[in-house]
């Protein structure tokens, strides 16, 4: 490499970045230097090898939006429905508790539910443990 | 998108008026998927990584500084993503569906087949050689070769002073010259 032209500045040349006066200076180092002029053929070389790849714009038939359209207004409808069932099963369990129904009947309507919940919450710990094992978790499609 | 529309769809967007998102991700969905695609090797990692740099930059939109664009900070995003992605296995770098979701240049296709079938072998050259450079390398060629960004921009996007671009340019270029070597691809 001749002096005072570093690679950076023949990147630059290449690409572009140079002041027209550096570019002149640039350019007239690569005409009166054979190491130079190799060099700058190479790196131009890399830098056209990429003019084969095109992305044309008709390939992507399938916006992202949807998708992201999905992330950005479906936790809000979660918050909201979650929000909404916590407040009316206070609500119910309120109900409930002051009804004046006989002690054994609630006893036996409180052990339903939370039976329910119970197995409920099980088979989703189960299902959670299964996926911390799964050997297969990482593969993608 | 001129620099005014996008200004006030992105006020819009911080108010919290997700419909004024959709141009923004439209606008931005060609470019992000091919830097996204160029950094991941492959169209379906590459799709799900923009989907959720999308998601990413609506939630961060409070922090966006309005005087500047958008699309540096945006690709910024996008690109750190790509990098977690990577790091998390959540994706590798894969080549194998590339070739079938690019497609060669219009010109090429006038030239006949087997114009395009040269040109495909070597794009399937280029980007076994970018798989070899690793990430830091590919990162930057993909920017300025694939995306043609000023050295300003990729210093942004980076976000590293804008007298290294050269620098990180040069060794990335020398990487896949080597690679490129190592594979009998043959240069001046």
């Amino acid at each position: 490499m001749p002096d005072k032209i570093t690679h950076d500045d023949l990147m630059r040349f290449l690409d572009g970045e140079l002041s027209p006066d550096e570019h002149a200076r640039v350019q007239a180092a690569i005409a009166s230097s054979t190491e130079l002029a190799r060099e700058a053929a190479i790196y131009r070389a890399v830098k056209s090898s990429f003019q084969g790849i095109s992305f044309h714009p008709g390939t992507y038939h399938r916006s992202v939006w949807d998708g992201v359209n999905q992330n950005l207004t479906r936790p809000i409808g979660w918050i909201l429905t979650i929000a909404g069932a916590a407040v009316w099963a206070a609500y119910g369990v309120w109900v409930f508790v002051v009804s004046p129904v006989e002690p054994w009947e609630k006893l036996a309507s409180g052990a339903v539910v939370i039976g329910i919940l119970a197995l409920l919450a099980s088979v989703i710990w189960e299902r959670y443990r299964e996926w911390l094992t799964d050997p297969y978790r990482d593969i993608q499609r | 998108m001129q620099p005014d529309l996008e200004r006030e769809l992105i006020r819009k967007c911080k108010a919290g008026d997700a419909r004024f998102y959709e141009p923004l991700v439209r606008a931005y969905e060609p470019s992000g998927l091919r830097l996204a695609t160029g950094m991941l090797g492959n169209l379906d990692d590459a799709r799900d990584a923009l989907q959720d740099a999308f998601v990413k930059a609506f939630e961060a939109l409070h922090r966006f500084d309005m005087r500047r664009p958008f699309g540096p900070w945006f690709f910024q995003i996008l690109r750190n993503h790509c990098r977690d992605m990577l790091r998390s296995r959540q994706a590798r770098f894969k080549l194998e569906t590339l070739d079938e979701n690019l497609e060669l240049r219009p010109a090429d296709a006038e030239k006949g087949p087997e114009r395009a079938r040269q040109r495909s072998a070597a794009s399937e050259l280029l980007w076994r050689a970018l798989e070899k450079v690793g990430f830091e390398h590919r990162e930057i060629l993909v920017l300025k070769e694939l995306q043609g960004f000023r050295y300003n921009e990729i210093a942004q996007i980076l976000d590293i002073p804008e007298g290294t671009v050269a620098s990180r340019l040069f060794h990335a270029r020398r990487a896949l010259r080597d690679a490129l070597d190592g594979m009998a691809v043959e240069l001046p």
